[in-house]
């Protein structure tokens, strides 16, 4: 009896023993999975791809428009952008006085044009299209401050498609009085030609609309804050008068 | 685990007397301290080294068994990790060669895309300065449409001017003609010939002022 009893001991003691003792043993490997290739691949991310556009060419060029504004007995050229597809925002001296107003596109598209208003209380015009437009951006939230990047893009002079960068210097009363309130005063460099041309911000937003240049090169601005005053109230434009 | 070196062997009988280390269990019972000792018995065997021996065989064995069922799986786990390896290191040749071929396609595919970006920039490049050829063309034409009718309203008023200077002098011709024979002539259709006359040669001199602003322009 005590012979089995000790065998049992012993037995128990083996067992915990080498119970105790598989705890440290290397568990037997799993078998290799037969494919180890992601079912779902990671997804590749363009660069930049907010800039991408139908045809390379980034967004702010695709906005632009230039203006030519076929008077009675002159000629003049401005610039302009979209807001919409078929409106474009730029300034009343550019429209004024006109017998007939031809945009075209950053790729030399012409764009039918319908009717042209320009505001009383600002140097602005909206003009409608019959054609759409390639593209348009956003507004901004609200008018920038002094030490903001901006960039413009316009046809200086007339001529190509031209982007401007500089940063706003600050606010000042309009030295010509065409506008109710404070403007933005920039120092991007600007030419006659590139009046109605759009000032964006880092994101592309629009953030003013150039109207004029000063005698020291800085370039002057209708704030956001007085587009978007004036594009509110349905009666702060009125048809242009053509020339006569 | 040994058997006991110690144990007495058959026939001695130790510890006899007081102080003997005997244990009470091999001491005799029913004597007094002091009566001889019986006649010496043999004394039984100590069964206690014979279980140690036996237990100590089979916790030998059971080990030897545990030890080399240790062994085993040692073995297996080995042989099961070594083919796992191998495996492993087959799928990642395979795998790394795949990745090889990829980056060699990866790199002709994006030599092709800088090339098609160059492309694409050169096109756009020429795009932009065929608009603005566009453009200058057409404001050249503009220009040169707006010049075209200056031209013709220049001309136009030239012609009115001349028309006009031509039938002031023609009148006044006519007028001095009638001056140097007045007796012959009505006084009053004379003046309302002179009124007309004059008449043109007002018309000739707006007609001449409205030239000279065209001109101006």
């Amino acid at each position: 009896m005590r012979r089995r009893l000790g065998a049992a001991l012993a037995a128990a003691t083996l067992a915990c023993t080498v119970t105790a003792g598989c705890g440290v043993l290397p568990e037997l490997p799993d078998p290799v999975p037969l494919d180890i290739v992601p079912t779902l691949a990671p997804s590749l991310s363009a660069e930049d791809s907010a800039n991408l556009s139908p045809d390379g060419f980034d967004a702010v060029q695709r906005m632009a428009v230039r203006i030519r504004n076929v008077g009675c007995t002159s000629l003049s050229t401005g610039s302009g952008f979209a807001v919409d597809e078929y409106t474009l925002i730029t300034n009343k001296h550019v429209v004024a006085d006109s017998d007939q107003l031809q945009v075209s596109t950053y790729d030399g598209r012409d764009i039918a044009v319908g009717t042209a208003a320009t505001a009383a209380l600002a140097d602005l015009a909206v003009v409608r299209t019959r054609d759409p437009l390639p593209s348009y951006p956003e507004l901004a939230g609200g008018d920038p401050v002094a030490g903001d990047p901006v960039t413009v893009v316009g046809y200086p002079e007339g001529g190509a498609l031209t982007v401007t960068t500089g940063t706003v210097i600050g606010t000042a009363h309009d030295p010509l009085n065409a506008n109710l309130g404070e403007v933005l005063v920039t120092d991007a460099p600007v030419e006659p030609g590139s009046s109605g041309s759009a000032a964006l911000d880092q994101a592309g937003r629009v953030i003013g609309v150039v109207y004029a240049k000063t005698a020291d090169g800085q370039s002057l601005l209708v704030p956001l804050s007085t587009l978007q005053q004036m594009l509110a109230d349905d009666a702060a434009f009125t048809p242009v008068t053509e020339c006569g | 685990m040994s058997t006991n070196p110690t144990a007495p062997l058959p026939g001695h009988v130790p510890g006899r007397g007081p102080g003997s280390a005997l244990p009470p269990s091999v001491r005799p019972y029913g004597r007094s301290p002091g009566s001889p000792p019986p006649s010496p018995a043999p004394a039984p065997a100590d069964p206690q080294p014979v279980r140690r021996r036996r237990s100590g065989g089979w916790v030998l064995a059971l080990l030897l068994v545990a030890a080399v069922g240790v062994a085993a799986y040692l073995w297996l786990t080995t042989m099961r990790w070594q083919d796992n390896a191998d495996t492993w290191e087959s799928k990642a040749r395979t795998h790394a060669q795949e990745v090889a071929e990829l980056r060699t396609q990866l790199d002709g595919v994006n030599a092709e895309l800088t090339a098609a970006r160059e492309q694409v920039a050169t096109a756009n490049r020429r795009i932009s300065d065929l608009a603005n050829e566009k453009a200058q063309l057409g404001d050249e034409n503009v220009a040169s449409q707006q010049y075209l009718e200056y031209q013709e309203r220049v001309s136009e008023a030239a012609r009115i001017v001349a028309t006009a200077l031509g039938q002031c002098t023609d009148g006044q011709k006519e007028l001095i003609g009638y001056l140097k024979d007045a007796d012959a002539y009505d006084p009053a259709d004379l003046a309302r010939f002179e009124s007309q006359v004059t008449d043109l040669c007002t018309r000739a001199t707006d007609a001449n002022a409205a030239l000279q602003a065209e001109l101006s322009q």
